[in-house]
């Protein structure tokens, strides 16, 4: 560096030019009074030149410069700037401009030090660019992603799972997917958690939409780099268009699956009928043959109506439309369910006009539709150890366009998910007992109607189901 | 003294066949019809074995199995599962290290002489009620 020497005969100029960045000393008129040789070998000789034609090749001022505000307040400022080397190459630049003046006058100079950060900017560039497009692979993959720590709390999630499932981050993942309050079991991601391996799992899932949807689940661990799961990342893939695709022989494998659940506990119901009719017999007490005999018939009447769905179910019958009075059909299905009602005190009570109600109709199947209905209330109260009584009512009702049948009870009542996925085929909220037949059937009736089922339902306080048929229109 | 077992099952007729065979020979039974009535029996009664189904309304199986291996006072009572799908369990409970592996499985339909058999050897390794 030119003309800058220390008293005692130590040259400064060494020093700077030793240093890993561009240092200049300007005037107030921005002339470059003296430079560094690391700046004279990237920028060229800057004798008789304003800083701007050396560091810019242009011929006008800058918009701001750090230089010329430290000539105006006497501090120290800073910038980051692009300027142009000799070769033509363009470099970014953080600039830091001190004034040196002499016993508190003004500047006479001013030192600027350029510390090329041409590289670090690249790579944050390439940085900012990478994360964007890892961002936009996990927005964009054809499936919903998020990730949960420990707490099964959602911590991401990406574009596509929350337009299904709303801004689910926070929040459980349990609670976003399947709006339930309780842990699901099994879970993909809790085994993942523990083993630290990938799982799959097919699941029923309730976007915001309320339409459930099958889902693939893969979950995968995030390790930390200690090597323990900090977090689990899951994808679902939406199959319900391949689920809705499936062949009947699939569904029959479902089904076998779904039935041979029930019945083992309607056979173990049977066992238990044959065990107390077996040992009554034996010991010469007719109590416990009778209580023998009431456990088969009970179990027996279920097996046949679990029969009577799966038979439904694989015919795929015509529906067969003729005129039919709607409270004769509620005066039949009440008379059938009484006696399994009255076993477990369970009071049921009909409501319906004393005239009749005519609407065109296939009696068999609405038949089915509404025992269903009740049978599910009857199980519903049963269950329930929360009241001291149980009541059942079933009532059908006249509109002008319309004929509404109700079915309601105040037994244990439904959460939200449950009542999302009643009508979801092989789906059962009644463990061994349920088919997951029952209410996809009676929904198919009321939809072959050109009717509906709406539910109304409140967790501990009991359920009500109203089938809304049209009289004429069919 | 008899061998007190509590059976939780929310199938009533489940429940009287399994408390008739083990009233039948010996047992003293008390019943349950899902996981949180259960876990107030076992509060008030401490059974010496329990047989438990894993599908019931309200507090689940699972949700009373973890509930009683994780209390350090009655993490030792014998636990029996009695389920249609006590194979799905017995993998999802593998997964599990901080939950001991029930101290036997039942699948429905029950056989008499199984249930027997196994609730005579957990309730005193074999000494009979």
């Amino acid at each position: 560096m030119k003309g800058l020497k220390l008293s005692g005969g130590f040259s400064l100029a060494s020093v700077f030019d030793c240093l890993p960045c561009y240092v200049t000393v300007q005037d107030r008129d921005m002339n470059l009074v003296s430079a560094n040789r690391r700046f004279v070998s990237e920028f060229g000789e800057f004798e008789g030149k304003k800083c701007y034609q050396v560091y810019k090749r242009k011929s006008e001022v800058c918009d701001y410069c750090p230089v010329q505000a430290s000539f105006e307040d006497g501090v120290c400022h800073t910038g980051e700037c692009k300027v142009v080397n000799k070769a033509g190459e363009e470099k970014v630049v953080l600039i830091h401009a001190a004034a040196i003046t002499e016993s508190g006058g003004m500047p006479e100079f001013v030192v600027e030090m350029a510390i090329d950060i041409t590289k670090q900017i690249r790579l944050e560039e390439e940085l900012r660019r990478r994360e964007a497009r890892y961002r936009l692979l996990f927005d964009e993959a054809p499936c919903f992603i998020s990730v949960q720590d420990r707490g099964l709390k959602i911590i991401e999630a990406n574009r596509r799972h929350k337009e299904a499932f709303g801004d689910g981050v926070g929040r459980l993942c349990y609670e976003v997917y399947k709006h339930r309050s309780e842990e699901c079991f099994p879970c993909a991601v809790q085994e993942t958690f523990q083993d630290k391996e990938v799982h799959f799992r097919e699941e029923v899932v309730c976007p915001v939409t309320g339409e459930t949807r099958h889902v693939l689940v893969y979950s995968a661990p995030i390790l930390s780099e200690d090597g323990e799961v900090e977090s689990v990342m899951e994808m679902s893939t939406d199959i319900t268009p391949l689920r809705e695709l499936q062949g009947k022989l699939e569904q029959i494998g479902l089904l076998i699956g779904s039935v041979s659940h029930s019945l083992k506990g309607l056979l173990t119901g049977l066992d238990g009928g044959i065990y107390l009719l077996k040992t009554g017999i034996e010991k010469n007490d007719m109590q416990r043959v009778s209580k023998g005999l009431q456990m088969m018939e009970r179990n027996v009447q279920r097996v046949k109506a679990v029969v009577g769905d799966i038979l439904y179910y694989a015919k795929e019958r015509e529906l067969c439309f003729e005129d039919i009075d709607a409270c004769e059909l509620t005066r039949e299905v009440t008379e059938a369910a009484t006696m399994r009602a009255k076993e477990f005190g369970i009071e049921i009570e009909v409501r319906m006009p004393e005239t009749p109600i005519i609407m065109r109709g296939d009696r068999n199947a609405l038949r089915a539709m509404l025992s269903n209905l009740v049978e599910n209330a009857i199980d519903a109260c049963r269950v329930d150890k929360s009241k001291d009584a149980h009541k059942v009512t079933i009532s059908a009702e006249a509109h002008d366009e319309e004929v509404v049948f109700g079915v309601s009870d105040n037994g244990i009542g439904m959460d939200k998910e449950t009542v999302e996925k009643a009508f979801t085929l092989f789906f059962s909220s009644k463990g061994c007992e349920g088919t997951g037949l029952g209410l996809f059937i009676a929904n198919k009736i009321a939809l072959g109607h050109k009717g509906r089922i709406e539910v109304d339902s409140t967790p501990k306080e009991g359920s009500r189901f109203s089938v809304i048929l049209p009289r004429r229109n069919i | 003294m008899r061998k007190r077992v509590l059976v939780v099952d929310d199938e009533p007729d489940v429940v009287t066949y399994i408390c008739s065979i083990l009233e039948d020979n010996g047992f003293e039974t008390a019943t349950a019809a899902d996981g949180e009535e259960a876990m107030k029996k076992v509060l008030e009664q401490r059974p010496d074995c329990v047989t438990l189904d894993i599908s019931m309304p309200h507090t689940s199986g699972v949700r009373f199995y973890r509930w009683l291996k994780e209390s350090p006072e009655m993490r030792d009572i014998p636990v029996i599962i009695v389920t249609g799908i006590s194979d799905d369990f017995k993998r999802f409970i593998s997964t599990r290290r901080q939950v001991p592996p029930p101290e036997g499985y039942l699948s429905k339909p029950i056989e008499e002489e199984s249930l027997l058999m196994l609730v005579r050897a957990l309730c005193d390794r074999g000494g009979s009620p």
